[in-house]
This record gives C-alpha cells, sequence and structure tokens, in this order.
C-alpha cells in the first residue's frame, strides 16, 4: 500500500502538514524570518493580535461583514438566476454560458477590469449623460469601495453557485412539480414548498462554499484597492501578507494571526457538518 | 392568482407577459456581467486620447499597437510558457499521485488507510493563508522559490488531498472481480493500476483536471510569493507589474495585456464548456 501512498505523502507532508504544523509552532515564538534565533513567547502573539492590534481586529471585522454580505446575496442571486435561466428553453445555454464566464477568470483580472470601469468608464458616463449619481470615489471613498468590492466579487462568484443550483434544479423530479399544480398550487408556492426543499442540501453547499471563499478573500481586494484607501478595506489575509512580508518582517506574529483565521474556517466547517447531520436525518 | 390560468404555461397573456420580463431581467443580468469585458476589449483597440474622448464608443480604428507593444512588455510567450509549465507539473503529480493513493487507500481496510485517508481529507479545511508564510520559508530553505518547476511541485501538495478524495469516492464504484482476474493472471500491482485501473478512473480524472487547472491557472498569491525574477513571472505576475504604486496607469497598454491573460482560459471555457460546467458542479458536490 504505501508505495502507492508515498508520493502523495510526500509532497503533501512537505508543502502542507510542515507548513501547517510549522506555523502553530512559529505563531508561540518571535521569530522574524531572517534571524536563525528565535525564542518561545507563549500566547503572546495571540493575546497580542486580539488585544492590542486595532489594525487586525479591524480586518477581521471587515472580513466578517464581507462574508455576511456574501452569504446572503450571492447564494441569493444564484438561486434566482438558476431559476429564471432554468425557466427558459432555447436561450438557457447562451445565458449559463453569459453568466459563468467571469468564473473562468482569475479575479486578479476582473478585478483589473472593474477598476477601469469604476476609476473611469463611471465617471465618464457621469460627464455625459443625466446618471450623475454614478460620479462617486468608488474605489478611493471607504464608503463607497466596500460595495465596489461587493459588486465585483459578486460578478465574479454568483455563475459558479448558479451551475449548482441548476444541478439541484434539475434533479428535482417533474411529477412533484406537476402534482403540486394539479393541487392548485401556482408557480410560487411550488418553489417555496416544492422545489426548495428539495435542493436544500445544494443550498447548504452553497452557503459553505462560499462561507468558505470568502474568509479567504485576497484577489478581489488586491486587484481592486489594495485594501485600501489606508488600510479601510484590509482583509484578513492582506493584514497577514503585510505583518509578515511588507511591514514588520513578524513571522511569528503574522503567523498567530493566521492560525486564527484557521481556527474560525474549522469552527465554521464543523458547525456546518454538524447543521447537514442533523438536517440530512430529518429529510 | 386568477383562476382562469390553465396549467399550459405560456399559454394566456399573462404568462407571456411574464416570460417576456423574466428575459428581459436575464438580457439585463448579462449586458452587466459583459460589460468589463467588453469595455476592455473595446478600449484595448484604442489610443489613450480616444479612452479619454470616447470611452464608450466602438474604435475610430483599431489600434493594434497597444497588443504589440504590451506583448514585448509583459513578455507574453515568456509568461505563457511559465504558466502552462506550472499548471503541468502541478497537474501531471496531482493526477498520478492522487489516483494511486486514492485507489489504494480506498482497496484498503485496516486502521493506518483509515488514518491516512483522514489525515488528507483534514487538510482540506486548512487555509491557504495559513501556511502560506511557513510555506514560504520551506521553498526558501528547499531552494525551490524562484522556480516555476518548484512552483509547480508545491502545487502537487497543495492539490493532491482533493484529488484523493474524489478518486477515493469513485474507485469504490468499480467492481474488484476486474483486479481479482487480472491478479490470477499473474499481473504486479503497478502494472495492474495502469493498465486496468486507471482508464476506468477516466471521469472523475477529466472533473479533476479541470478543476485544478482553472485554479492553478488562476492562483495569483503562490506565484506572488515564490517568484522573484520577472523572467519566471506568470501571465498574472506580469500583467500585475503593469501597475504603478501611485495610479497614473497606462490604461490602454494594460487593457490590451488583460485582453491577452484573459484569453487563453476563455478559448479553452468555450470549447470544453460542457465539460467545464460538469467539472465544476460534481467538484462542488461531492467536494
Amino acid at each position: 500500500m504505501l508505495a502507492f501512498v508515498f508520493p502523495a505523502l510526500l509532497f503533501y507532508s512537505v508543502f502542507m502538514l510542515a507548513p501547517a504544523i510549522g506555523g502553530i509552532w512559529y505563531s508561540l515564538t518571535d521569530w522574524n524570518g531572517l534571524n536563525p534565533s528565535y525564542k518561545l513567547v507563549g500566547f503572546a502573539n495571540y493575546i497580542e493580535a486580539l488585544t492590542d492590534d486595532p489594525i487586525y481586529l479591524k480586518s477581521v471585522f471587515f472580513t466578517l461583514k464581507y462574508v455576511m454580505f456574501m452569504v446572503v446575496l450571492q447564494n441569493a442571486f444564484a438561486l434566482l438566476l438558476a431559476v429564471l435561466v432554468e425557466s427558459r428553453r432555447r436561450s438557457k445555454v447562451w445565458f449559463r454560458t453569459i453568466f459563468m464566464m467571469p468564473n473562468m477568470m482569475s479575479m486578479i483580472i476582473g478585478g483589473f477590469m472593474w477598476m477601469f470601469i469604476f476609476t473611469k468608464v463611471l465617471p465618464y458616463i457621469a460627464n455625459h449623460t443625466i446618471l450623475h449619481f454614478l460620479d462617486r470615489s468608488w474605489i478611493g471613498d471607504p464608503g463607497y469601495s466596500f460595495y465596489a468590492i461587493l459588486i465585483v466579487a459578486l460578478w465574479g462568484g454568483v455563475g459558479y453557485l448558479m451551475i449548482i443550483y441548476i444541478a439541484a434544479l434539475q434533479g428535482v423530479p417533474q411529477n412533484l412539480k406537476e402534482a403540486a399544480a394539479i393541487d392548485g398550487a401556482n408557480k410560487i408556492q411550488t418553489f417555496w414548498r416544492v422545489t426548495l426543499p428539495m435542493i436544500l442540501p445544494a443550498v447548504t453547499i452553497g452557503i459553505f462554499v462560499t462561507l468558505n471563499s470568502s474568509f479567504k478573500v485576497f484577489d478581489v481586494v488586491y486587484a481592486l484597492t489594495g485594501g485600501g484607501p489606508g488600510r479601510a478595506t484590509q482583509v484578513i489575509a492582506l493584514n497577514i501578507l503585510e505583518e509578515a512580508f511588507y511591514r514588520n518582517n513578524r513571522y511569528g506574529y503574522a503567523s498567530a494571526k493566521a492560525m486564527i483565521l484557521f481556527v474560525i474556517v474549522c469552527l465554521i466547517t464543523l458547525v456546518q457538518l454538524r447543521l447537514m447531520k442533523i438536517r440530512e436525518v430529518e429529510v | 392568482m386568477s383562476s382562469e390560468s390553465t396549467n399550459a404555461i405560456g399559454a394566456n397573456p399573462r404568462g407571456r407577459v411574464g416570460s417576456g420580463l423574466i428575459f428581459l431581467a436575464l438580457v439585463v443580468v448579462a449586458a452587466f456581467t459583459l460589460l468589463p469585458i467588453a469595455m476592455s476589449l473595446l478600449n484595448s483597440l484604442k489610443t489613450d486620447g480616444e479612452i479619454l474622448n470616447n470611452i464608450l464608443s466602438i474604435p475610430a480604428h483599431f489600434e493594434f499597437s497597444n497588443y504589440i507593444n504590451t506583448f514585448r512588455k509583459i513578455k507574453f510567450m515568456r509568461s505563457l510558457w511559465n504558466t502552462v509549465v506550472v499548471a503541468t507539473v502541478g497537474l501531471t503529480g496531482i493526477i498520478l499521485f492522487g489516483s494511486m493513493a486514492g485507489y489504494k487507500l480506498s482497496r484498503t481496510r485496516g486502521k493506518l488507510s483509515e488514518f491516512l485517508f483522514g489525515l488528507f481529507v483534514m487538510s482540506m479545511l486548512i487555509p491557504f493563508h495559513s501556511i502560506m508564510i511557513t510555506l514560504t520559508k520551506i521553498a526558501r530553505d528547499l531552494n525551490i522559490q524562484g522556480h516555476i518547476i518548484g512552483l509547480g511541485l508545491i502545487y502537487i501538495g497543495l492539490g493532491v488531498p482533493m484529488a484523493i478524495f474524489l478518486y477515493h469516492g469513485f474507485v469504490k464504484s468499480i467492481p474488484r472481480e476486474l483486479e481479482e482476474a487480472a491478479v490470477i493472471d499473474g499481473c504486479g500491482e503497478f502494472k495492474l493500476f495502469f493498465t486496468i485501473i486507471f482508464p476506468l478512473l477516466l471521469p472523475v480524472t477529466a472533473t479533476i483536471a479541470i478543476l485544478n487547472t482553472l485554479w492553478m491557472w488562476n492562483d495569483f498569491l503562490l506565484p506572488l510569493l515564490m517568484l522573484t525574477d520577472s523572467d519566471q513571472y506568470t501571465l498574472l505576475l506580469s500583467t500585475n507589474m503593469l501597475f504603478g504604486e501611485y495610479g497614473n496607469n497606462d490604461w490602454s497598454a494594460i487593457l490590451a495585456a488583460l485582453v491577452m491573460a484573459m484569453l487563453p482560459a476563455m478559448a479553452l471555457y468555450l470549447l470544453l464548456q460542457k465539460y467545464i460546467t460538469k467539472g465544476i458542479a460534481e467538484g462542488a458536490i461531492k467536494g
């Protein structure tokens, strides 16, 4: 058996397991990345991150806010689009192809494209038409840049979830819907009472996927605002990166911040798995 | 709801109006989706002055010089080659090692097998950002930082757990009788796997290939941490390089770069759309 498993285990151990365990170890030290000598500091890094680092805490809360908006909006839009697209006959394939398109490119590319829209195209439209309200500092004003990030993230992510929801919708037996129609249910009632309960497992997956990906959000923010203006849109991943590589080289401290992110993601996953189990038993 | 409505959907005027509204809504969303892509495409063919004055119009004449300049500036062929090499090394390792391990772990019973499988699956919980700092140090220590092959090797380590998970599930659906017959014929373990089992895994191999290619092709953060020399840059890193520190972006050059960087993935998508969509749906549901 080991002959088959060994190659995978080797790469996995060196590039995944070792960094994970090493990260836990370094998070308990004052290592600065360059100096070969460092000493154990216990949980001091964790305590500092959670009590004495307003920049980090701000990035955590900003990420949480982003996650909440994404979980609700991304799933709602994806489900709505899936239902609408599935209701078409001939144009179905076209719409699906188009909505899925942004998901095929890196959000770095998508983010840069949207930067062009926000900083060049929208101001141009505002100046040349009556749509003056479009002339905002979408990227430069912290009040708007959150929504700019949200728009781009939804643009890039909705298509992916839509595919999952379409697959689920296609799995709902047609005769159930027909039976509901014969019983006098209209389309909206049929959706809420028949279709939605049938696709709940897909909704769980959708929420899980969104939670997981939006806690780790990086590319969109990097491309669009770089965390700015100032640090107004800095997410956890950017904060860790800055701490480790661009500011003080405090690798040990940055590792502690990274472990806190790990714990958050783990907790959410465990809760999610528990919920999934309970629901599966009920159905 | 009106009691007149019959079960023949769309037969009454009300159904037709509703259907028209849905179509209209979908067209609006489609336009929104295509807007940044179309705008980039259009303006990448204009001069900087034309971008400033007529951002929305079709270009007066096609200014291909943007593409020629950018092609050289971002070392397009070099970057494309680097990206292909990274993805090829990564994908080969993920599929080869992932299928071997997934198959064997699925067929073997016992504590050790269960433990190893659990170890691989557990790691799918670990966010990349939690390991990136130490991973950078390990890459430096192993002297693979700054090498595209090294980057590909790292992708093997990061991508192999999900591949094992998917292969592990798929192997269960393959009857054991095949292997037993082959063993009686005196077929060795590796020969048995590569000649008989591996071809049967093709459907799940396709899913894994699609998901991982998309991931590696579009990943930005790991190459950013690993590649130091612009000769090693992937397409995304080369494109990123065009942005100055303090605004003043040369948009005609940047937009041309964005279109060029987007093109390979888009072409592949339109070509293999059916498989990609299927792979994504399956990967999400099983993963």
